[in-house]
Formats: structure tokens, C-alpha cells, sequence
């Protein structure tokens, strides 16, 4: 009997854990994102804003949603470690990319590396959320301007690269893997806009893992 | 009824859990010279004190945050490094030091770490490094040591940062800890 009921208390409170990597540019914002998550869904309250230094190494934070666990990875963003993103993609249900919109300089750089996140072939399936971070500074690009900016990159890119190699065979995919694409605004210092970037993920990898099953 | 015994063991967990926060044990580990002792000390009286090399072990209480820190500091020549694991168990943090300006036993440095992460009892562990004596010309940034180290990837389960420091200044010392203090709480 008492197993019956432990069984029954297992299948009712079970919770599925979803992995979601938080990547971007070095300074834009990620660790803050995290420790503010942290902040807004568990009971200890995530560094704050002024204790955090550039993240050489990886913080992981897990928050618990109805029946669902996330756990997030924040990565380091600088050049040298960004190589080590890509053994995190087999194994993640989401990928967040934080962009910081206030930082017109670095777009393009901040675009380079995540058109080579886009098409990584691993994370293909995998849902994928842009945010325009630091929407706390009056300077910084909306959610519009970072989409278009974005667009324009891509077809500059896509310009140059026809007349060098011919007809790029991924621009199919990649043109629907764009125009899907979801853009946040947010502000990780703030908070603004995080429990959406929340909702959005709870509701995204509970998709991801369907296609997983009908695969 | 399922409810209220899940009710009860949830409050009875974070009693258990909230008795082992008082006794939150880190190790501080090495090569010998790193500055081990140098940081503890400058952690625990906030000041620099004249070491001699450590045979054994320093064990002092560092209360920083409100949180009390059991710190062992094991001395680190090669002869003792093997005694490293008699004091595993029940770590809840690691702190390794490696002297950034000593480049040709950072090798040395990197396979004592490796080792020591793959043992079992420290199997999710945070871990955080002191890129110590950032303050000696020649001495490697932390992205640097960082990548040497090659922790990335293979270590998904654990939290790791690794920082630059300069003990005898006190620089970076305090974020560390900060960071630490965050990555226990959230294990």
C-alpha cells in the first residue's frame, strides 16, 4: 500500500528536467540574466549586478516550474572560450543568445558568431531565442531595429558570399530558421522582461521534446 | 495523504540542509608556492603573513557572508600531494591555486587538477581557481590559464570560474568567494 501511494506521489509530482545554454558575445549580459532568473524563481537571491566579473568557466542555475525543471548553463562569451559552446548543443532543449543592444560596435562581431550558432548542425531542431539585452539604456536598439539589423547583416553576408562561392546550399534552411526566429527584448539588470523569456522557454522545450519523440 | 507526508519531508530536507550549511567545508589545493596559505590568511585576518612552505595542512574557520568556511589548505609539494584525498569527502567547494607566473609546471598544475576532478567524491563539486600572483610580470591572464587547463566541456556538471588574483594585494580574492558562495547555495 505504502508503495502504491509512493508510487502514485512519484507520477504525480514528477517533473521532467529541460537543459537551456545561455550564449552570446563576452559582456552581454548572460551571467546577469542568470543570477536575475535565479532571483526571480528560487528562494536565494543570484549575485548581484555589481559582483559579477567576466565568467572564465560556466555557472548553472536551475529554477522549478509545474512539472517542469530548467537548468541553465551560462557559458563564457570571450573569443577564447567560445569554442567550447558547441559541446554543450547535443545535449540542450533550448538555446538563448543574448545580444547587447546598447553595444552598436560589436553588432556585427555579436552577428558572426551567432549566425555560426544558427547553423550548427546539432542544435537545428532546437528552439532558439535571441534577446536585445540592456533595454534599460535609452541608446539601445528595440527589438525592430535588432531584427532588421540582423536581416541586413545576413543578406550582406549572403551577397558577398555568392559572388566568392556560388549559391550557398544551407540558405533554404537558414532563411526559415530566420524568419521563425523569436527577438526579446529584455533588460537583465532590471529584470524587465525576464519571466517572459521564462514562459517562452517553459512553453518552447515541452515542443522540443515532442519532435524528439516523433523522431 | 501523499501531500502532507511530501509536505513534511520537504521541511524536514531543508532542516537537514540548513544544519549542513553550518559546516560548509572547503578545500584549498595546488602546487607548492602557489600561495595557499597566503590567501587563507589574507581570507580569514585580512592580512599578508609570512609563510613557510606548508608540510601538512592549515585548517582555519573564515566567516565571510555569515557563512562559516571551514578551509583546508594542504600543503602542495609532490611528495604530499598523494594525501590530497584522505580529505574528499563532504567537500562542498574546492579552491585551486595556481601561481600564473610559473609556466612550466602550469602541465604539472593541470594534471594534479584533472586528477583530482575525476575522483568520484568530488563529482559535481564547484570549483573555483585562483590565477594567483597576477601581479609578477609574465604571469597569464585567467582566459588563458583557462584554456590550457581545458576544463570547458568535459566538466558539465560542475560550476567553475576561473579567476585572477593577487593574494598578497588581496585582489580578486573577495569575488571569488562570492561567486563560491553563490555556486554552493545553488548545487
Amino acid at each position: 500500500m505504502y508503495h502504491l501511494l509512493k508510487g502514485l506521489h512519484e507520477y504525480l509530482t514528477r517533473k521532467e528536467e529541460f537543459s537551456v545554454i545561455i550564449i552570446g558575445l563576452d559582456g552581454a549580459g548572460k551571467t546577469t540574466l542568470l543570477e536575475k532568473i535565479k532571483t526571480l524563481y528560487t528562494d536565494i537571491p543570484g549575485l548581484s549586478p555589481d559582483k559579477i566579473a567576466p565568467t572564465v568557466g560556466q555557472n548553472m542555475g536551475k529554477i522549478t516550474l509545474p512539472s517542469t525543471i530548467l537548468k541553465f548553463w551560462d557559458l563564457g562569451g570571450q573569443r577564447g572560450i567560445r569554442s567550447i559552446w558547441h559541446r554543450y548543443y547535443d545535449d540542450c532543449h533550448a538555446v538563448v543568445f543574448v545580444i547587447d543592444a546598447d553595444d552598436r560596435e560589436r553588432l556585427s562581431e555579436g552577428w558572426e558568431v551567432f549566425d555560426s550558432v544558427l547553423s550548427a548542425p546539432q542544435i537545428l531542431g532546437v528552439p532558439l531565442l535571441l534577446l536585445a539585452n540592456k533595454q534599460d539604456s535609452p541608446q539601445s536598439l528595440s527589438v525592430e531595429e535588432i531584427r532588421n539589423d540582423y536581416e541586413e547583416w545576413h543578406r550582406r553576408k549572403l551577397e558577398s558570399a555568392r559572388r566568392s562561392y556560388g549559391e550557398d546550399l544551407d540558405v533554404q534552411h537558414r532563411a526559415e530558421r530566420i524568419a521563425s526566429l523569436d527577438v526579446m527584448g529584455i533588460s537583465a539588470l532590471e529584470g524587465t522582461g525576464v519571466r517572459a523569456v521564462v514562459d517562452w522557454l517553459f512553453i518552447r522545450v515541452q515542443n522540443s521534446r515532442r519532435r524528439d519523440e516523433q523522431a | 495523504m501523499g501531500l502532507s507526508f511530501s509536505s513534511l519531508f520537504t521541511s524536514l530536507a531543508s532542516l537537514v540542509r540548513w544544519s549542513k550549511d553550518q559546516d560548509v567545508r572547503i578545500l584549498m589545493l595546488g602546487l607548492d608556492a602557489a600561495g595557499k596559505t597566503t590567501i587563507l590568511y589574507r581570507l580569514q585576518i585580512g592580512e599578508v603573513v609570512p609563510t613557510i612552505p606548508t608540510i601538512g595542512f592549515n585548517v582555519e574557520t573564515v566567516e565571510y557572508k555569515n557563512i562559516k568556511f571551514q578551509v583546508w589548505d594542504l600543503g602542495g609539494q609532490s611528495s604530499i600531494r598523494p594525501y590530497w584525498r584522505c580529505y574528499f569527502p563532504n567537500t562542498s567547494a574546492i579552491i585551486y591555486v595556481i601561481d600564473a607566473s610559473d609556466v612550466e609546471r602550469l602541465d604539472t598544475s593541470r594534471s594534479e587538477l584533472l586528477t583530482m576532478l575525476s575522483e568520484d567524491e568530488l563529482a559535481g563539486v564547484p570549483l573555483l581557481v585562483f590565477c594567483n600572483k597576477q601581479d609578477v610580470q609574465g604571469a597569464l591572464p585567467p582566459e588563458a590559464i583557462s584554456e590550457k587547463l581545458g576544463l570547458a566541456g568535459g566538466e558539465k556538471e560542475r560550476q567553475w570560474s576561473v579567476r585572477g588574483s593577487c593574494a598578497t594585494k588581496g585582489e580578486g580574492l573577495e569575488e571569488g568567494l562570492d561567486w563560491l558562495v553563490n555556486a554552493i547555495q545553488k548545487k
